[in-house]
Order: structure tokens, then C-alpha cells, then sequence
């Protein structure tokens, strides 16, 4: 920790000189006092001492916690110069009314004193409970998303909703307004400058926020009140446990089945093991053979060389960087086997005249998709306009069926499919949970279809076993077609 | 610039060290660079991902080059490359065309039976009279706006090989300072340049005088007095290129390892990197220059340096135009005031008044002073040219005045 060197200015005459609490690129920094009053000045936060400005200096998440703190310990002294976040006046206002439980969390929220974060499955209306937190608000606010698609989602559902034409800062836009919305990584660069703009900050899909640099989002943000939200806070690396001082504590939990059934479609996991082509299969083997030959020919020498190993080699050794292509190749071959697009053909066929969504693992193979179907495709370079066609298109019925690599893996809202097939992707808990998510809005009573498509014997399998594993999936029915 | 995916450091006992091709290590790159440049210069037309894998046959039996290298290589190539980009659209516009077109017909099956009938050829054979043009082309175009299919229109490029290969070793450079959260720079000269730099950065500076001439210069962003952070590591990036223009200094950067643990990354001046940015001018204007050359290296006791000490205070810093230093170890700084402008003025004043404890003499032109102004003793009014004279008046005057800090 810094402390205080050498004589500054301010012990000669302590008393009566103005305590200035400003923000400085995304913290708050402290002048007027001398190390006479440190002990003080740290009794009023986490101060610390930055010898390079001669002030001290915190992280603007603390600002409410320090100027309640500040006011009372220098009273006339202190003056605060952090410019407090706009009001915001709502447009025309058209929200729905919320349900029990929307309304429970919004009421927890609130009682909290504005900070805190919301825990409820996908598809039950996160939404509509923080913009009725911005509309009971009405202060400046920052939604931030993990990405711009789920940014201008937001964009359009404040728009529709509170009748605000809210700012957009990503995707190459900078437009800046009392109300804005934008994504983690943008978030992260500009909070440093935007920081002391919002009353309120409101992160979607919470879980993104913790990682090292995403966090300083949080950090580097004065707002005095924070809402959370998500369906899987759990992250593997254990930092969700700091969302708590990030953003609050956890107000409201609903658990995924509490909610299966009741606002959510039933569903069922349907999964169908293709087999690869005799080419595909003998290619996959012979690349197979090449990284375990190649492997087991290193281990003579060295022991433990794995692909780790292989991979740090892969530079120096040309024949380490044939096995590295060979697996890329063996991974390629079962994410675009061409069985893939038969089973797609048949349960096209079978969904005919229903909207079906297909989740592909690769954007190759999302194109693949697409030009043997002639059907649209979200790839993450879409732009926005494309990408509002599409899904308007699909939702009205235009299109019978829409394509995405991983962009809509979260929180994109898609119009109601009742099927969705799987034909790619990493295993995941979280993944799962929200690929579901998007296929059981609830229309009416008929049940949702998840699909997994997945070539047998190959590692597909296993990723496909670890991701029925998730609480998500429990209770399900599992069949082969 | 790089992404941090491309960068390429070792990390070994403490020490951070940046991916470097230089001629005594890696002489076979020059060929490398030369025929990577050919694949571009001919590469009009040719795709992202049909130029990428002509650059990775080029070190196909290079037993010495990771992917990640190559890809670098590709990516400051690409920097100096123009591709169709289709910022108009028409990719999108032919692909909601035809997916429109197609939609009737869903699912388009590979044989025709009594339930479904549109067969995948025969919906794309009659959209391809529709569109009139063969179906061949149409899908060729349906995704030209994907990043890896987009066509390369012109190439820039890099004079020659020696300067692909120097950029490159830069951005290496950079690329490794991503992960930086601090800089220690010693400096004997350009302080000017260093000092506007880091600031243009957005680095706050903690000065230490190491000697006469000599400091040190510690760079940081504001929160890193908080934590450690990597938030600044693009800042120390951008300020790299300047540093390397400069001269006569050393650097020392903490690093973050990817397994979290700290490592240092250092360089000089004499490590032989160039810079894209041309090194700092000598003199600031003509006038000085000439005043410099008038003055010469010493005279009545006096000896002239440019450029050579940094006054300052918290984050405020000023870098005099000249020192001058006296056989009796007198230092006088001087500072030449070339605009008029009624803030630049201003400004200079402010300045002096925060280093009123050091000697420091101002040269004033003629047209910038009120009629009235009361010219103080520490300050030296000139018409076009600087005369020695009154100058070397106003040195001895200062050199009387009281003790040197």
C-alpha cells in the first residue's frame, strides 16, 4: 500500500482547505487532504494514497458508500464534484403488467436498496423486470449485454417499451445517451470514461462480468444502483462469488423447475446418433491415427507429452503441426458430416410447416446449412439489418427455419420455435441451459422439441452426454428416433 | 497492430522476451518476406482465406515457424491491404433474395416423393433462370461477405522485405505489451517527445532524476494504483512506437504471464527496433536552431544543453527548450517562447509561476508584450534573433540570485 511521503502541502494547514471528491477516468479521487487526515479519509472507504497526483484515490464502484461517508466526516469542507446521473423522462410507456414472480423480484430488487441481482430461468421475462426498474427510476442507465445482438434487443425493447431512443455504444457505434446500451467488451474500454454518466447500471447475463478485465465494467461505474441478471450465475472458475460485491446480492431465485411447465413449455430431448459416411469414417480414422501415432511416438522419448505439448511444438516441430491439422481436420469432419444434413432434411420434413431453429457448431457448417437449404443464417459478422430481417422473417413466418452458429446461444430473443435441432456446439452447462431457453417460450400448450444430432462413436458423443448431464435437462424424455 | 492472439513471447526465469526476426537468427525470413509480399502483390482477387493458405505454403517445411506466426504475418499484410468489404450490402441483399425465393419451397429434399416435391437442384436451377445467372456464381457471391471469403482489391503493402520484417518485430513488441501493467523508461534526451507521447497515451508519469540529464519515468494508468491491471497494456502499445524514435534510453516492463505470474520485458535504444515514426526534430523551430549554433557548446562559463532537464511537479511536467550550466554548477534553464498566441502565453506564465523555485529564464518576442508590461529580470525580450548579450545579462543575474534548490 501507498502511504503518504515526505511533507505535502496540506499539513501545513489542514483545516479549512476544500475536500474535492471528482471522478478521474473511472475512479474517484480525493483532493484537499494531507496525510495529516489519512486516517480519516480511510475511515470514509478504501483509500488509497497515489503519490503521482498527491490525492487519494478509490474505485468509482464506491462512490455512493464514500460520499455519504465524506459529507459527514468534512462536512463544509466537502464538495462533490461528480456530476449526478441525469433523469430520464419515459416516452410513451407500454409495458406489460408483471407477472407474480417478475413482480417479486422487481419488489426484492427495490427493497435492497437498488442493488442486487435477479436469478431466473430463461424465457420468464428478465426483461421485463428491469425495464420496470427503469421505469420506477427513471435515472440514467446503462444496460450492458454480452453481445450486439442482445444490445440492440435491448435497443428495441426500450424503445417498445418506454418509448426512448436509447444510445448504442458497440458494434462500431458511439452514441452516447442518458440511457445507453452495450456490451461487455465495450463496456469494459469506455467505463473508464463514461463511468460517473448512470444511476443505474444493469448487466444481462451477469455471469460475463466477473472474468478479470470484464469486471473493471463494474468497477470503474459510479452508479449507485445495480441490477443483475441471469439464468446461470455459476461460472467454473468460482468468480461468480464476487458478483456479489460487483453488483449486489442475490434478491430473487427462481429455479429452472420451478418454472418448467408452469410459464415455460414442456419439453423433450430427442437425440439422433448419424454415422459417418465409409469416406468420412475412414478419413476420420486415418486422422485419428495420425495423432495417436504421432503421440505415442513422442511418449517413447518424453513422457506425458500430450496435446498440450504438442500444441507449445507445433512451431518448431512440422511434423507436431501435421497431427495439430490433422485433429482440426478430425473435428471438422464431425461437425460437418454430411449425415448431418440428411437427418436435417428428414426432420425438416417431419417439422414441416413448424418453425425450426438449428443450432450449428461452426459458422462452415451454419453455411453448409444454408446453401443446401436456402435458409438464413446469423453468423456473428451479420449486420444488424440482415440479422433484423432474418429474424422478423422467421418469427412472421417468411422463413421456415433459421440458422445460427453460437451468436444466439444466449438470451436472443427468437420468435417462439418449437423445435430446435442441435447439430454442433461445445458442451456446456450454461450452453445448454440457454439453448433450451430458446425453444420454450410458452405458446399455448404444445411441447418443444430439442433435437441433438450427434455422429456416434466420435467425440461428439461425449460432449453430447456431458451436456444432458445439466440441470436443465433433468427429468426429461430422452428417446432415439 | 497484432491481437494478443498472434502474440508470440517466450517466458524464461523472470523474463518476458517478444518474438524478434532478425537476420543473424532467422536469415531465411528475408525470402520468407520477399515471396509473402509476391503472394500479395498478386493477390488481387484472390480471397482472405485463399491468400492465407498460399502464405502457409510458403513455410510449409519451415522447421521453425508456429501457426501463430504465420497468421501475424497475415494479419500485417491484411493491415496494408484493401478487401471488397461489401459495405454496400449485396451479399446480404442476394442472400435474403434468394432465401425469400426458396422459402415456398421449404424443405428442399434431395429426391422428389408424394409428400414433398421441390427438389433442391430443380429450386436452384429456377432461381438461377430468375436471377439470370448460373447458379455457380450466385453461390459463390451468397457469402462474399464473409471475413475469410472476401476479395482482396489493392495491397499497399510494404516497401521490402527488410520492412515487412521490421514491423512485424515491432508489432511482436506490441503485442507482448498488451500484457504490460507497468513501464520504467531511463531517459538522457527527448524528454519532450517521451513525456507528449505518454500523455497522448493516457499514462500518468512518476519522475525521478537520476543524475544531471538522467531520469527515470515511470509510466502507469490512473487505476493502477488500485490493482494491477492489464487495462493499460494497449496504452503502453500505442506509446512504444514513440520511444523507439527516440534516443539514448533503456525500458523495463512488468509483465503479466498468462499463468499470472510477473515477468519482465526490457529494451534500449541500441536494440536496434525502428520505428514507423520519425525521430524527434533536433530544435523545435529555426529560431532555436540558429540561436544554438550561435551560442556553441560553451561560452563565458556557460555550457549549452538542449533539451536536458525535466521540471515537475505531480503530473505537471515541462521539458525547457535548453539548460545551461555553469563551471560553478549553477543550472539555469531557458526556455524560448515562439507563439503568441494570448493562452500560449498564459499557459508558458502558469508554468513558470509553479517552478518559481528553480531558475529559469524566458525569451519573450517583442510583438507578444503589452506596451506596458513591466519585463521582468528573469526575462529576455528579442526581436527576430536572440542576442547573446542581454541573455548571458540575465544568466548571471539569475546565477547571483540566491541558492540552487
Amino acid at each position: 500500500m501507498y502511504r503518504p511521503r515526505g511533507r505535502s502541502a496540506g499539513e501545513a494547514n489542514p483545516e479549512g482547505r476544500p475536500v474535492r471528491l471528482s471522478f478521474d477516468h473511472g475512479t474517484l479521487r480525493l483532493d484537499g487532504v494531507g496525510e495529516g487526515e489519512a486516517d480519516a479519509v480511510r475511515e470514509t472507504g478504501p483509500w488509497l494514497w497515489d503519490a503521482r497526483i498527491g490525492a487519494f484515490r478509490c474505485d468509482a464502484i464506491h462512490y455512493a458508500e464514500v460520499w455519504g461517508a465524506l459529507a459527514e466526516r468534512f462536512a463544509d469542507r466537502f464538495t462533490d464534484e461528480v456530476a449526478p446521473p441525469k433523469r430520464v423522462k419515459w416516452g410513451k410507456v407500454s409495458l406489460p403488467s408483471l407477472r407474480r414472480e417478475q413482480q417479486g423480484a422487481l419488489d426484492a430488487w427495490l427493497a435492497a436498496g437498488g442493488r442486487g441481482q435477479v436469478i431466473m430461468p430463461t424465457g420468464t421475462g428478465k426483461t421485463e423486470i428491469a425495464l420496470a426498474a427503469m421505469r420506477h427510476t427513471s435515472i440514467a442507465t446503462l444496460v450492458v449485454a454480452p453481445v450486439r445482438d442482445l444490445m440492440y434487443q435491448w435497443h428495441r425493447r426500450i424503445l417498445r417499451g418506454l418509448g426512448y431512443d436509447a444510445g448504442i455504444l458497440g458494434d462500431s457505434r458511439h452514441n452516447v445517451r442518458p440511457v445507453t446500451v452495450t456490451t461487455y467488451d465495450s463496456a469494459y474500454i469506455h467505463m473508464a470514461d463514461l463511468g460517473d454518466r448512470f444511476g443505474l447500471v444493469a448487466f444481462d447475463e451477469e455471469h460475463h462480468l466477473p472474468g478479470r478485465c470484464r469486471r473493471e465494467a463494474a468497477l470503474f461505474c459510479a452508479a449507485a444502483m445495480r441490477l443483475g441478471l441471469t439464468a446461470t450465475p455459476e461460472r467454473s472458475d468460482g468468480l461468480h462469488a464476487d458478483l456479489d460485491s460487483l453488483i449486489g446480492p442475490v434478491v430473487y431465485v427462481q429455479k429452472v423447475s420451478a418454472a418448467k411447465g408452469r410459464t415455460l413449455a414442456d419439453y423433450d430431448v430427442v437425440r439422433i446418433p448419424v454415422a459417418l459416411t465409409d469416406d468420412e469414417q475412414a478419413r476420420y480414422e486415418e486422422l485419428g491415427r495420425i495423432v495417436r501415432s504421432f503421440i505415442a511416438s513422442r511418449r517413447k522419448d518424453q513422457e506425458g507429452y500430450d496435446w498440450q505439448t504438442l500444441c507449445a511444438e507445433s512451431g518448431k516441430d512440422p511434423e507436431a503441426r501435421q497431427a495439430q491439422r490433422a485433429y482440426y481436420a478430425k473435428k471438422s469432419i464431425e461437425d460437418r458430416a454430411a449425415e448431418k444434413l440428411r437427418v436435417l432434411e428428414d426432420l425438416f420434413r417431419l417439422h414441416a410447416g413448424e418453425r425450426v431453429i438449428v443450432f450449428a457448431g461452426s459458422n462452415a457448417m451454419a453455411m453448409d446449412v444454408s446453401r443446401r437449404f436456402l435458409v438464413p443464417t446469423l453468423l456473428s459478422h451479420s449486420r444488424k439489418r440482415e440479422r433484423l430481417v432474418a429474424l422478423e422473417g422467421f418469427g412472421g413466418g417468411t422463413f421456415p427455419v433459421l440458422v445460427a452458429n453460437r451468436v444466439l446461444d444466449e438470451g436472443v430473443d427468437v420468435p417462439a420455435a418449437k423445435v430446435a435441432i442441435v447439430i454442433g456446439g461445445q458442451a456446456s452447462t450454461r450452453q445448454a441451459k440457454q439453448r433450451l431457453g430458446r425453444i420454450l417460450r410458452r405458446t399455448g400448450e404444445a411441447r418443444a422439441t430439442l433435437y441433438e444430432v450427434v455422429c456416434e462413436d466420435t467425440n461428439e458423443e461425449a460432449r453430447s452426454r456431458r451436456r444432458r448431464r445439466s440441470d436443465a435437462y433433468e427429468r426429461t424424455r430422452h428417446r432415439r428416433l | 497492430m497484432l491481437t494478443s492472439e498472434h502474440a508470440i513471447v517466450v517466458y524464461e526465469r523472470g523474463k518476458a522476451v517478444p518474438d524478434r526476426l532478425t537476420r543473424v537468427s532467422h536469415v531465411q525470413y528475408v525470402g520468407y518476406a520477399e515471396r509473402m509480399l509476391a503472394v500479395y502483390r498478386a493477390g488481387v482477387g484472390k480471397t482472405r482465406r485463399e491468400l492465407q493458405r498460399a502464405v502457409e505454403r510458403i513455410f510449409a517445411d519451415e522447421t521453425d515457424c508456429e501457426l501463430r506466426r504465420i497468421r501475424a504475418f497475415c494479419k500485417l499484410l491484411d493491415d496494408a491491404s484493401e478487401y471488397d468489404t461489401d459495405r454496400r450490402g449485396r451479399a446480404a441483399r442476394l442472400r435474403l433474395q434468394v432465401f425469400g425465393m426458396a422459402a415456398g419451397s421449404h424443405p428442399l429434399v434431395e429426391r422428389r416423393d408424394q409428400l414433398f416435391e421441390n427438389t433442391e437442384a430443380e429450386v436452384k436451377a429456377r432461381i438461377a433462370e430468375h436471377l439470370g445467372r448460373p447458379w455457380d456464381d450466385i453461390e459463390a457471391e451468397l457469402y462474399a461477405d464473409v471475413i475469410d471469403f472476401q476479395r482482396l482489391k489493392a495491397f499497399e503493402g510494404y516497401p521490402d522485405a527488410a520492412a515487412l520484417l521490421s514491423r512485424y518485430n515491432v508489432a511482436q513488441l506490441q503485442a507482448c505489451l498488451y500484457r504490460a501493467e507497468r513501464m520504467v523508461v531511463t531517459a538522457t534526451g527527448d524528454f519532450k517527445t517521451l513525456l507528449r507521447y505518454a500523455k497522448l497515451a493516457k499514462l500518468l508519469h512518476t519522475i525521478r532524476r537520476l543524475g544531471p540529464g538522467r531520469y527515470r519515468i515511470e509510466l502507469t494508468g490512473p487505476a493502477s494504483v488500485l490493482r494491477e491491471t492489464r487495462r493499460y497494456g494497449v496504452c503502453f502499445a500505442r506509446f512504444v512506437p514513440a520511444l523507439l524514435a527516440c534516443r539514448g534510453w533503456s525500458m523495463r516492463a512488468t509483465v503479466r504471464t498468462p499463468w499470472k505470474a510477473a515477468a519482465s520485458l526490457t529494451l534500449t535504444s541500441e536494440d536496434g527496433l525502428h520505428s514507423h515514426l520519425p525521430a524527434p526534430e533536433e530544435f523545435d523551430s529555426a529560431l532555436e536552431e540558429r540561436f544554438a549554433a550561435k551560442f556553441g557548446e560553451e561560452r563565458d562559463g556557460w555550457r549549452l544543453e538542449r533539451e536536458a532537464e525535466i521540471v515537475f511537479k505531480g503530473q505537471t511536467a515541462f521539458v525547457p527548450d535548453f539548460v545551461f550550466r555553469h563551471e560553478d554548477g549553477t543550472e539555469v534553464l531557458f526556455e524560448i517562447v515562439g507563439f503568441w498566441t494570448p493562452e500560449y502565453l498564459a499557459g508558458k506564465r502558469l508554468t513558470v509561476r509553479r517552478f518559481r523555485d528553480r531558475r529559469i529564464v524566458l525569451a519573450v518576442p517583442e510583438r507578444s508584450l503589452n506596451p506596458e508590461a513591466m519585463v521582468g529580470e528573469d526575462v529576455v525580450v528579442y526581436k527576430t534573433a536572440l542576442k547573446l548579450g542581454p541573455l548571458l545579462e540575465a544568466l548571471e543575474r539569475a546565477r547571483g540570485s540566491g541558492e540552487s534548490p
